[in-house]
């Protein structure tokens, strides 16, 4: 059962969804900025969103790479889950995933001990999960097997549009809340 | 402008600030325990002089009943821009101060004395330098004192900006959860106090026989007195010395601001008839604050030169906290519009908004200001309101800063 | 700090320096924070036993951490 198919369905499979869900959680991410103030969805749902996406793909890329572990048909040990260097199979995009996964925990476990770390620190760990979301997009593309598929491009692009779609309605809320601080006198 | 001193009965008598003269007139310093100083300070009812005015032998009992590293900090920052009495201090009588600090250092089993110091004025830390360079260097445990510089603005000089500034941070207050007598400098057990405090401590502990125990409130202040041209005169004055001994009859018959641009305004004459005295003042609804008082000029107006210093103070803001940096400017927006004839009840409601929220003392500070204004010039108010002023010339004093 | 749950007052202490006027403490909180003019929080009273545990939310789901529950 360590062979065949199945193995590289849930591979494929969990794959696509933290891509998905980590798009989801970096969009969130962006959107609970402080200047954003939403009519509809009030502030802790997107927050407590965001945290529960955040966990529920830091879950699921672990199932990632333990089906890729276990897979005999490819030659991947436990040890380059979390070594971006040294894997024999396409070392490069496979250490771009390991790369990822360790950014994702790093992030999970800081967040997790918030209460003994100073906020600018904590804040600094956090911000270095913004590099999971690219990181994790060129190793789907290196590693994966469906790349040259349609659906994973179409993925992809759509997952990439989310977040330019999130961080301009970001960009667009600070530069009017600063204007608004500026006109009152109060530089930001 | 360096403050001109005048002699002063206890604290100021020394008539030059060598350590040959200030050891000819007190005792030599002694190492003694720290509920000997906390009983002296307690039976002289030893109050700080930094502008809370807390009893001191609470502070020290406090700090010594705890285990551990601790930190003794003298704040010689004076960041109010009218007080200049720590400055005189340091001119005329720094040994007393040294003193006082060495004294409170010792008895908690410190030996290194951090001095705050303000950046403006050089020349301060130049005298201390100068004073601590003809102390021995005598005894087992090598004592260190350790300078900081503490930025020019208002709100640095304050308690938790300085122990933020000797733990290495910036210089900006923090919201003080516990005291920093229980926690200050790097999350340790701190005395914090003024410099005028450690040299009452002193002359108190090291000639004792001077004081005039007897009477409820026994000790001196030291004032700063604003003058409208020329420098800060700083005078030395025993409890219960009448007013009219401090000012003259004309700066009597106008209104005072006492304790600072965080204080508050007593009428005109109401001084005529009352000490130097914290009872007295509580009877006018004032108090002493850090010992600044700022009589108004000739023909100023109260209400103008209240609208400048809340302008200064709006400005001084840390910026850190919002309810200060976005409300100390609508404050003193809206008092300014009062001032040229316009509604009272933005004032009274900003003030409510802004009052009690913010990490230190500066936004309290200031609405305290605002009320005494409002509640002692209710008439010269009124005649803004129907575009006329009281006062004869508009004379637009320099709030320096 | 947590509050007490054995049906005592707490108190709701705002970090001002770390204030960022989120928000969120007044979503999940209204009984007890409203908001002023600038977005920043103005506590109107103590916790009485029964909005403990709203509070106790209120103040994990700041974002700046800014919100603290002290027991009486």
């Amino acid at each position: 059962m360590t062979d065949g198919p199945l193995l590289w369905f849930l591979n494929r499979g969990t794959g696509a969804a933290v891509l998905v869900l980590l798009t989801a959680t970096v969009a969130l991410g962006i959107l609970t900025g402080r200047p954003i103030r939403s009519r509809w969805i009030p502030g802790f749902v997107t927050r407590q969103l965001h945290r529960n996406i955040a966990v529920i793909a830091t879950v699921l890329v672990l199932l990632h790479a333990l089906s890729a572990v276990v897979d005999t048909y490819v030659d991947i040990r436990w040890w380059q889950v979390i070594s971006p260097v040294g894997a024999t199979y396409r070392p490069f995009w496979l250490g771009l995933g390991s790369l990822a996964l360790d950014i994702m925990l790093v992030v999970a476990l800081s967040s997790a001990l918030r209460a003994r770390l100073t906020p600018r620190v904590w804040r600094a760990i956090h911000l270095s999960g913004y590099l999971t979301w690219p990181v994790a997009l060129v190793h789907s593309y290196g590693t994966g097997t469906d790349s040259k598929d349609s659906w994973a491009r179409w993925l992809a692009l759509s997952c990439a549009a989310a977040i330019v779609l999130a961080a301009t309605a970001r960009l667009r809320s600070e530069r009017r809340y600063d204007r608004e601080l500026r006109s009152v006198g109060v530089l930001s | 402008m360096r403050p001109v001193v005048g002699p002063g009965p206890w604290l100021l008598r020394s008539p030059d600030p060598s350590l040959e003269t200030h050891r000819s007139t007190y005792r030599p310093l002694t190492t003694t325990s720290a509920e000997n100083l906390a009983s002296s300070a307690e039976a002289a009812a030893l109050r700080g002089r930094g502008g809370a005015a807390f009893p001191f032998a609470t502070k020290l009992r406090a700090v010594a009943a705890r285990r551990g590293r601790k930190h003794v900090v003298v704040n010689l920052s004076e960041g109010e821009p009218a007080s200049a009495k720590d400055a005189a201090l340091v001119l005329t009588a720094p040994h007393l101060v040294l003193d006082g600090a060495e004294l409170v250092a010792r008895a908690l089993g410190v030996s290194e004395v951090h001095l705050a110091v303000p950046d403006e004025h050089r020349w301060i830390s130049e005298h201390l330098e100068r004073a601590i360079a003809e102390r021995p260097r005598t005894g087992r445990r090598r004592f260190r004192w350790r300078f900081h510089e503490v930025a020019a603005r208002f709100v640095s000089g304050e308690a938790s900006a300085v122990t933020e500034l000797v733990s290495g941070r910036a210089n900006l207050p923090v919201t003080s959860w516990v005291p920093t007598a229980i926690e200050g400098v790097r999350g340790q057990p701190t005395l914090l106090s003024n410099a005028e405090t450690f040299a009452q401590l002193a002359a108190l502990v090291l000639d004792p026989g001077s004081a005039r125990p007897t009477d409820d409130e026994p000790g001196t202040r030291l004032l700063s007195l604003n003058y409208a041209s020329g420098p800060i005169r700083v005078v030395e004055v025993w409890h219960g010395t009448p007013w009219c001994a401090v000012l003259d009859a004309e700066q009597l018959s106008r209104p005072v601001l006492l304790g600072g641009y965080h204080g508050t305004w007593v009428a005109g004459g109401a001084l005529r008839n009352r000490t130097v005295s914290a009872a007295d003042l509580a009877d006018l609804g004032s108090g002493l604050g850090a010992g600044v008082v700022i009589p108004l000029d000739e023909g100023e107006c109260p209400v103008h030169r209240t609208n400048l210093i809340l302008g200064y103070l709006a400005g001084q803001s840390a910026r850190r906290c919002g309810p200060c940096l976005r409300g100390l400017p609508a404050l003193a927006a809206a008092f300014d519009d009062l001032a040229h004839g316009g509604e009272l009840d933005p004032v009274l409601e900003l003030a409510g908004l802004v009052e009690g929220r913010g990490a230190c003392a500066h936004p309290d500070g200031t609405v305290r200001l605002v009320r005494s204004a409002l509640k002692t010039f209710g008439t010269e108010i009124e005649a803004h309101a129907h575009g006329t002023c009281t006062g004869r010339a508009l004379i637009t004093a320099a709030v320096t800063a | 700090m947590t509050a007490a749950t054995n049906g005592r007052r707490s108190r709701i202490r705002v970090d001002w320096p770390s204030c960022q006027a989120r928000g969120l403490c007044h979503e999940l909180l209204p009984e007890l924070i409203d908001l002023d003019p600038w977005g920043y929080p103005l506590v109107l009273g103590e916790v009485p036993p029964e909005l403990t545990a709203a509070a106790r939310a209120a103040a994990a789901n700041c974002p700046k951490r800014a919100l603290r529950l002290e027991s009486r």
